[in-house]
């Protein structure tokens, strides 16, 4: 017979409790598994194909972690929140940030793309090598505190998000004062500086944000097969 | 499909239901509930427990551990004198609910 607390143990590793209540969760989860195990077996099912019966119960490990946390803290939807998003969301802003300083101060030539006359696109390259750290720290800290997957990738898109939020304010506001003949001019100027600051910089932090998901993803797998 | 509100709400009722005859810890619950319902009301571990957890919170059931005569040691939950009291208000919102879907449903037909 599995050492079902055991299984249980490597399967909750994310479980931010104290030591005792981890505990408790894990004995409890665990001699659920043993009874529905016995069950099983008793119905004349093979002990292989009982416990991956029993396993399959507990449905999405990571699912079941995240509600525990949510479920056994005192913490309400406001302070999830905080934890999962807005403080996971600040940290990589001010890492990107951090970063973007630092280059412009040993780097402060740009990369430029020339498209069509005039429009140049300018991009901070050794930032945007780095970015990718920051969105996947952005992933891991909103992970850790129990967000869902949707919840981690948006809080490693976070530093462009202050932006993004400008460019669609600025945007209709600068075509409807700007001249109608400068329209055109107002509006590329918009969209080079929306590639520039917005959609290839979140790109890359997305892609970190990715990289850390696929990451955990491949650890759980790992910790599965080690669990039997 | 059933929203979740609808489904956490007859989940809690559910469980307040068959610990109104005793305790029971999570497996048992989940057991009998399943074979009350017909099957119609199954937990996985990610449904039952954080209810239960979230339950216990709110201070409608209480957990403790318990040694059977063979020397398990299972959490056993038992209702508290307020889940007592929320049963009554509880199930009567749920079969008012029931009887406004089957007028409902006899004003479809007609």
């Amino acid at each position: 017979m599995p050492d079902w607390e055991k299984v249980v143990g490597e399967q909750l590793t994310g479980l931010a409790l104290d030591a005792a209540d981890e505990r408790e969760v894990h004995a409890e989860l665990a001699a659920h598994l043993e009874e529905t195990y016995e069950a099983l077996l008793r119905e004349g099912m093979t002990e292989s194909d009982a416990i991956h019966r029993a396993l399959s119960l507990a449905g999405d490990w990571n699912d079941l972690q995240r509600k525990i946390q949510s479920a056994r803290t005192r913490k309400d939807t406001m302070t999830n929140r905080i934890t999962q998003f807005w403080l996971p969301g600040f940290l990589t802003f001010a890492l990107s940030m951090s970063l973007l300083e630092l280059v412009q101060k040993f780097f402060p030539q740009p990369f430029m793309l020339r498209l069509d006359h005039p429009s140049v696109l300018l991009f901070y390259v050794p930032w945007l090598l780095t970015l990718p750290l920051a969105g996947a720290l952005g992933a891991y800290l909103s992970k850790r505190a129990g967000a869902s997957p949707p919840m981690a990738l948006f809080s490693s898109l976070f530093p462009v998000l202050p932006l993004a939020a400008i460019f669609l304010i600025a945007i209709p506001v600068g075509l409807v004062i700007s001249h109608t003949l400068s329209h055109s001019i107002v509006a590329a100027a918009f969209l080079t500086l929306g590639i520039e600051w917005v959609a290839v910089p979140g790109a890359v932090l997305l892609a970190g944000g990715f990289l850390m998901r696929v990451f955990f993803s491949r650890r759980l797998v790992s910790r599965r097969i080690v669990g039997g | 499909m059933i929203g979740t509100g609808i489904k956490r709400g007859t989940a809690e009722l559910a469980v307040l239901s068959v610990l109104e005859h005793g305790s029971l810890h999570g497996y048992e619950m989940a057991r009998r509930i399943e074979q009350q319902t017909k099957g119609a009301l199954r937990f996985t571990l990610a449904a039952l427990y954080p209810m239960l957890y979230r339950m216990e919170r709110h201070g409608w059931i209480r957990g403790a551990w318990e040694t059977s005569n063979s020397g398990r040691r299972r959490r056993c939950y038992r209702l508290t004198a307020v889940g007592k009291k929320m049963l009554p208000p509880l199930r009567q919102e749920w079969s008012e609910l029931f009887r406004a879907l089957r007028q409902l449903k006899k004003a479809s037909h007609a």
